[in-house]
């Protein structure tokens, strides 16, 4: 993907690392390192641990395993401070550090992204505030790629539906806030959802609170931005039923069949052979002594094969990697044809082009094999085949002999509670007898504890009865006047967005709907709804945009109001005007040429890779009018959704 | 127009100057010589206070009330403070005009803004006992003498953190002095003491002893640039030797036979001696010039040379700057005097001007860089002018010559010539502003109150206006009697449309005045929840703090005055608080259920929800070790929701909590049967347990738990199929497959897993012939799949099935081959 040239996020990245090795280098001699699990991932994708070795870290501890020795004077912890856990963790170990040791150490505690009050006043309480330096990394957004930027928080999904916890929204506000300050204001903010609205009100007040501030004296906030078109703010909330369903491009389900984690996939090393080379090890300071027979896969654009191969339909793959093959042979059969010196020193120049791609041929096919091993198996089919039925809109109650007999094989209760909770997304809850039906063998077949995981499934959204949702869900749709929905209506939608498409062309797609081998994610068909107007309207309606009075220019929703009220939450569009003799001035110097402008989009609550791969789609098809920046808290996937709710303990202690 | 070089007097082969800054600077009955005397760096205000060692004579009451003054430059009084904690040990000032104050007892006064605000702190390390017997101050810290000649260092004002340095040895301190940490190899302090006939110096770390022989030394001084240490011995000698006592730079006989009141360095070339009325004023080489005074001088040294206060006149002595020296020299014929020259011609209309010019046409550069610089020097405006118009004149002539230094002179003269009025008092010299900056600058001018000339002088220099506003409003809110309705109004209106304002600043004045209800109004205009909640919460205003912290959207906030509210409420209000703000509750239950279950279980009983606080038992169950504890806590969440079973949810849950306590029971009695109370079935499901027994060949017990459990016939069916199939138990399928002939999940499943399993010949040999249900189709694929062709192909024959009969010949091999061929053959038609 071609660079933006509008928001660097090389740049961001370079200036993350800059940061973190500043502190490091601000403590002087070695230092060990303490880290939370959750930022050693994050970090990885930046620094590499032979570069923090390089500044004087002797040892890595991860702050959760409480191991920390007195093997160094200088101590240095790195964590998130937004809440307490992480605080009374770091306070307990300087003193127990502080209890054992017979050497006096130097502390220093930063904090990411940024020093808060609670930090302050727990390490006051716990008495050690005054014997530690106190600094702060203000990591923000971390570049998982060249168009996808992520906060990284692990949590940010259980934060905002389960707990309640708007911490990532204020997080994501913070991140969004430098974006402005150097590029100018976003000139229009549009949003779904309610949590989309605070982020909205949130980015006003903090420019209206920058402007207040003594510190600054630039003359920030004066100006809309030249070179980014819009803000989208889609709130995952609107939309959980995208994320339900199997992912089914290549990286999808890689994520579906391994997890994916910052950029990187724990494979077991039978499937993808053993790692070529030391180079690929320690790759990130969070590879502790590799395990066994597991291996870690970068998978990123670094990887070109890769970078071809993931937004394709998983069914493709084997026929891409089939051709790469026959390509790669071809290559290295030229040196036969090689006659001169030159040209065998050509050949020789490329060799090791040659040989990393041949590596990562091998590791994909090895990859590919697995997953296809995996979804021609008979669980798999039948788990997609309900998911199908559920979202071409056909009774649900057709599907749940299937989903009982799914749950007697004893088949992961992720992949059951993904199927139950499509059906109560898509059809706004399930009757109270079916429910209470599946609650309890669900309970009989994976254990009581799960009496909690239910509850909290119920608390998010996810699973309802039908007897409480307050709308029952018709395919007409609500009416003009009526107030915002308090679920999203997938039956009127499907309609009205042609979130299905039955023909679609895997080889060559012509809608985002590939990525679901016929179903478009109704997040994304929302990213096109205000970006691709015309294209929209022709797919939905069959006729040609002009006749319907819509421009293709119209600003925010215009056009899919009705849509839009059919969907979960507030709906939002806000023009942020400067001050207007400079945004005049400006326009007399530099015209309004036609510039590419960026469209940042920001999925709060996360995404799945296979909305990136829609939304990459969207950017192809927009190449050369505009470009398209990912902003998210977090990388979803389905089971990452439920995994939010299980409850991991069970009877078995003691 | 006087002669600039009037005040020149020639001290060995250099210049030296006396400039009188103001006159009748101190009202004639002040008794000069009975007052200690402090000035602040860079022609900073200057605090006096009677030294209480001396008589002075009684004035009435008026004057007996003791009390620091502080004074401008040109003797205006900008603030009395009054004092009451006891002997005063120290008086000096900071870099930024703050005032230090140091009692005997070790109590350190820290006046930040002139005004009379000030902060303390104590010196501690055995001050209070032993008793402060002396301060030396420098820009940014002091250090304090203990009558046992401990020595205490503050180095900042800002966090202070008093230290102890080394101790040196007993004896009588002479005299002592600091040389500042920027001028010191190990960057920290050092303190030289004269004690007995040598010298000490003290760092954190040692007192070293430099043997010097010529002592007792009187007085100790050390260089503004902190290179040379000037001392004088008890036999009227001075030396000046280098601050790391290693060569000698100069001696000088005073032949005086009193000691001096003062010794100073003026600049870093010349030390003053100063007696009652009398200074003399020693240059390198010992040459030597005598002052002479009609009342009292006290010598207040700066950076570039020593301001001079008597009664009758403020005075700066300095060396002349080389610049201003080769210019008025007399006789002086350096190109830049040239240009100086032909200025004046000029006036007179002379064509003398020209031929000047083309005197020094190929210095004109230098000439006109000098005149800029010259100008920087004078303190008469007459000069000031005469200079730049001949800078003027002779940039006129060059063909390239950036303007930048000449603008930026005029632009830095119009400043100082602004602060160098009585009325302000401000004699910065060049240097002194340049080492201040023009930032600090105003902040001075904040400090005296001269908020007009501040905001001019911003505007000017094109900087920051809002933090003058913001103490002139805080000034206004202190100060003024009107009433608050209006001074709000006064304040807002008049800060409107200012940029960075901080009202927090604002407020935190007011409600530090007393004036609460001013304080909550003027925060209702900040913008910033950061800087509101934290006043808020202190102003004990905690409803108003909470929801300011939630508008904020900072959860950070929120979490904080939570933290806070927990701590200062009783329990009822605080959940009381809670009740009507979601976000609030959220986080604190999130928070709760990672540390803190008992205030969580308060939260849920309080709001009556008892679904919440079941789950919370439930979850407490999960915690428990033994079964027992597990089985009670499970009782105690249903009782919890026993009285509301009409609820689904609920009613689910009652039923939930007994199965689960009959589980664990029953998973009990089977260890403790089965494994000698092993763990085997503790921790598992209900369908696991199950899957379990039927594994283990308890599959009566496994009915009999199913049917206990009202385990649906489907599901036991799966859990039997997959638990034989596990064991590998074929006789027991065969069996099942004989003695029943229908399945209630079908006998489909029965077939893939045994397949699966890779027992074709049970598979295809026992079950896909009980697949009624299929068709004949996917029944012969189910043979296929055996690798039983002709068992499939006889199954197509039965149906006459041609067409699939050739698709699987395609699929067949061997043997097979021919057995299908024979098939078709038979269903050809014979003709």
């Amino acid at each position: 993907m071609a660079p933006h040239p509008g928001i660097d996020t090389d740049h961001i990245q370079e200036k993350a690392r800059k940061d973190l090795l500043d502190l490091l280098e601000g403590v002087r001699g070695k230092k060990n390192l303490v880290i939370e699990k959750s930022l050693a991932g994050p970090i990885g994708i930046f620094v590499k641990f032979s570069t923090l070795q390089d500044h004087g870290v002797d040892k890595v501890f991860f702050l959760e395993n409480d191991n920390v020795d007195a093997s160094q004077k200088n101590v240095i912890f790195l964590a998130r401070g937004e809440n307490a856990n992480q605080p009374m963790a770091v306070a307990e170990q300087i003193k127990r550090l502080q209890k054992q040791s017979s050497i006096e150490h130097e502390f220093s505690v930063v904090w990411v992204p940024r020093r808060t009050l609670v930090c302050n006043k727990i390490l006051e309480e716990a008495g050690v505030l005054g014997d530690v330096g106190v600094e702060e990394l203000p990591l923000h957004f971390i570049p998982l790629e060249q168009d996808v930027l992520s906060l990284c928080l692990d949590d940010s999904f259980k934060d905002l539906y389960l707990r309640k916890d708007p911490t990532s929204i204020f997080l994501a506000a913070q991140a969004l806030m430098p974006i402005q300050q150097a590029h100018g204001l976003f000139p229009r903010i549009i949003g779904k959802g309610d949590n989309a609205h605070r982020l909205m009100e949130l980015l006003f007040r903090m420019r209206s609170e920058a402007a207040a501030d003594e510190s600054t004296t630039s003359r920030f906030g004066l100006m809309p931005s030249a070179s980014i078109e819009s803000l989208i703010i889609i709130d995952r909330e609107i939309d959980f039923a995208t994320v339900l369903l199997t992912q089914l491009t290549y990286q999808g389900l890689i994520d579906e069949m391994f997890g994916i984690q910052d950029n990187q996939a724990e494979i077991d090393s039978s499937i993808v052979g053993s790692a070529p080379g030391p180079q690929q090890s320690a790759r990130s300071p969070a590879a502790p002594a590799q395990q066994g027979l597991k291996r870690k896969i970068q998978l990123d654009s670094s990887d070109k094969l890769f970078e071809q191969l993931r937004d394709t339909n998983g069914a493709i793959v084997d026929g891409l990697l089939n051709k790469v093959a026959r390509r790669l042979q071809s290559d290295m059969e030229s040196r036969h044809a090689a006659k001169t010196t030159s040209e065998i020193r050509d050949f020789v120049n490329k060799l090791p082009g040659y040989q990393t791609e041949q590596q990562s041929l091998k590791t994909h096919i090895g990859l590919t094999e697995e997953i296809m091993k995996n979804t021609q198996g008979d669980i798999f089919r039948r788990t997609l085949e309900v998911q199908q039925n559920l979202y071409d809109g056909s009774d649900p109650s057709y599907q749940h002999d299937t989903i009982e007999e799914l749950i007697s094989r004893d088949i992961p209760l992720t992949s059951i509670l993904r199927l139950l909770c499509l059906e109560s997304c898509i059809s706004g809850g399930l009757r109270a007898k079916d429910l209470d039906n599946f609650k309890r063998q669900i309970l009989h077949a994976y254990g009581y504890q799960h009496l909690l995981t239910l509850d909290a499934l119920e608390k998010i959204g996810l699973l309802s009865s039908r007897a409480s949702a307050n709308v029952l869900f018709n395919p007409i749709g609500m009416g003009g006047g009526a107030a915002e929905a308090t679920k999203t209506n997938y039956n009127y939608l499907r309609r009205v967005l042609k979130l299905v498409v039955d023909e679609i062309n895997e080889q060559n797609p012509n809608d985002i709907a590939y990525v679901y081998s016929g179903y478009a994610p109704l997040s994304v068909r929302l990213v096109q709804s205000v970006i691709q107007k015309q294209h929209l309207l022709t797919i939905t309606k069959g006729v040609s945009a002009a006749s319907n009075g819509v421009s293709s220019a119209a600003p925010g929703w215009q056009g899919f109001d009705d849509a839009l009220r059919n969907i979960k939450g507030e709906t939002f569009h806000k023009v942020q005007k400067g001050d207007e003799q400079a945004v005049k001035a400006r326009h007399m110097l530099a015209g309004t040429g036609g510039k590419v402008k960026t469209v940042v989009v920001m999925f709060l609550g996360g995404i799945t890779f296979t909305e990136i791969a829609a939304l990459r789609f969207l950017a192809k098809m927009e190449e050369g009018r505009r470009k398209i920046l990912i902003c998210t808290t977090d990388i979803l996937s389905g089971d990452r959704m439920v995994e939010a709710a299980i409850e991991r303990r069970d009877f078995g202690r003691g | 127009m006087s002669n600039p070089t009037a005040d020149w007097e020639r001290v060995g082969d250099r210049f030296y100057r006396k400039i009188k800054l103001y006159d009748a600077v101190f009202d004639q009955d002040l008794e000069l010589e009975n007052y200690v005397i402090a000035g602040a760096p860079c022609a900073g205000a200057i605090a006096l206070y009677r030294d209480e060692a001396k008589l002075h004579t009684y004035r009435g009451s008026q004057t007996s009330k003791s009390g620091i003054d502080v004074y401008s430059c040109a003797g205006k009084l900008i603030r009395r403070l009054n004092w009451d904690k006891g002997s005063i040990r120290g008086l000096g000032w900071s870099e930024d005009e703050k005032l230090l104050v140091i009692t005997e007892d070790g109590v350190v006064r820290c006046y930040y803004d002139l005004q009379g605000d000030f902060t303390q702190f104590s010196l501690g390390n055995g001050a209070e006992e032993h008793g402060v017997k002396g301060c030396r101050f420098w820009f940014t810290g002091f250090v304090a003498i203990l009558s046992n000649n401990h020595l205490i260092a503050v180095s900042h004002y800002n966090e202070p953190r008093p230290k102890l340095l080394a101790i040196p040895p007993e004896g009588i301190v002479h005299s002592w002095t600091v040389i500042p940490p920027a001028y010191t190899l190990s960057r920290s302090v050092e303190v030289l003491l004269a004690i007995d006939q040598t010298i000490y110096v003290v760092d954190s770390s040692e007192a070293e002893d430099r043997v010097l022989p010529n002592g007792p030394f009187k007085y100790v001084s050390v260089s503004p640039n902190g290179l040379y240490v000037t001392l004088y011995t008890e036999d009227g000698k001075v030396w000046v030797i280098t601050s790391d006592f290693q060569n000698k730079v100069g001696e000088y006989e005073s032949k005086a036979k009193t000691i001096p009141k003062d010794v100073q360095w003026c600049g870093n070339d010349s030390v003053l001696l100063a007696w009652e009325d009398e200074v003399h004023m020693i240059g390198p080489k010992g040459a030597l010039l005598k002052y002479y005074y009609d009342g009292w001088v006290h010598l207040l040294a700066d950076i570039d040379g020593v301001r001079i206060i008597t009664n009758d006149v403020c005075e700066f002595l300095q060396k002349v700057h080389s610049a201003t020296e080769d210019i008025f020299k007399i006789g002086s014929t350096s190109p830049a005097s040239v240009l100086l020259d032909a200025v004046d011609q000029l006036d007179k209309k002379s064509p003398k001007a020209d031929e000047n010019i083309q005197l020094i046409r190929p210095n004109l550069p230098d000439a006109v860089a000098a005149c800029v610089q010259a100008a920087g020097q004078e303190y008469s405006t007459h000069w000031q002018t005469q200079l730049l118009k001949a800078a003027s004149f002779g940039k006129s002539v060059l063909d390239l010559y950036s303007s930048d230094d000449f603008v930026d002179m005029c632009e830095k003269l119009r400043v100082l010539n602004a602060m160098r009025d009585y009325r302000i008092g401000l004699p910065l010299s060049f240097e002194q502003y340049e080492r201040l900056t023009a930032e600090k600058l105003i902040q001075r001018l904040i400090n005296r109150r001269e908020y007009l000339l501040a905001i001019r002088l911003s505007d000017y220099l094109r900087l920051p206006t809002n933090r003058i506003y913001v103490h002139w409003a805080s000034q206004k809110v202190r100060d003024s009697t009107a009433d608050e309705e209006a001074i709000c109004e006064k304040v807002v209106n008049k800060l409107a449309n200012k940029r960075g304002i901080s009202f927090e600043h604002i407020a935190r004045a007011a409600y530090d005045e007393g004036r609460s209800h001013l304080a909550t109004q003027l925060l209702n205009h900040e913008s910033r929840a950061g800087k509101q909640v934290p006043l808020l919460l202190s102003m004990s205003e905690d409803e108003l703090a909470l929801d300011k912290a939630i508008a904020s959207g900072d959860t950070d906030l929120v979490f904080f005055v939570l933290l806070h509210l927990k701590k200062t409420l009783p329990l009822a209000s605080f959940f009381r608080l809670l009740t009507s703000r979601p976000l609030a509750t959220a986080l604190v239950e999130s928070s709760a259920r990672d540390q803190d279950q008992s205030l969580l279980k308060d939260l849920y009983y309080q709001d009556d929800r008892r679904l919440d606080g079941a789950n919370l038992l439930f979850s407490e169950a999960l915690a428990q070790t033994a079964p027992q504890t597990k089985v009670d806590k499970l009782k105690l969440a249903s009782k919890l929701i026993a009285d509301n079973t009409k609820d689904p949810t609920a009613s689910l849950y009652h039923k939930s909590f007994q199965e689960a306590q009959a589980l664990i029971r029953l998973q009990t009695s089977l260890d403790n049967d089965l494994h000698g109370s092993d763990k085997v079935y503790t921790g598992l499901s209900l369908n696991a347990t199950l899957h379990r027994l039927i594994l283990s060949a308890h599959s009566k017990r496994a009915t009999k738990a199913a049917s206990e459990f009202r385990v649906p016939e489907k599901t036991l069916a799966w859990i039997r199929l997959r638990a034989l199939v596990a064991k590998r138990d074929w006789a027991e399928l065969e069996d099942i497959a004989a003695k029943n002939k229908r399945s209630s999940i079908g006998w489909e499943p029965y077939f893939n897993e045994i397949l699966g399993a890779g027992n074709t010949k049970l598979a295809g040999g026992v079950f896909v012939a009980k697949c009624t249900g299929l068709t004949v189709r996917e029944r012969s694929d189910m043979w296929v799949k055996c690798g039983m062709i002709t068992r499939a192909g006889e199954e197509l024959l039965k149906a006459r099935d041609a067409e699939a009969l050739e698709d699987l010949r395609a699929r067949a091999s061997g043997g097979g081959v021919g057995e299908i061929d024979r098939m078709i053959a038979q269903l050809r038609p014979k003709r």
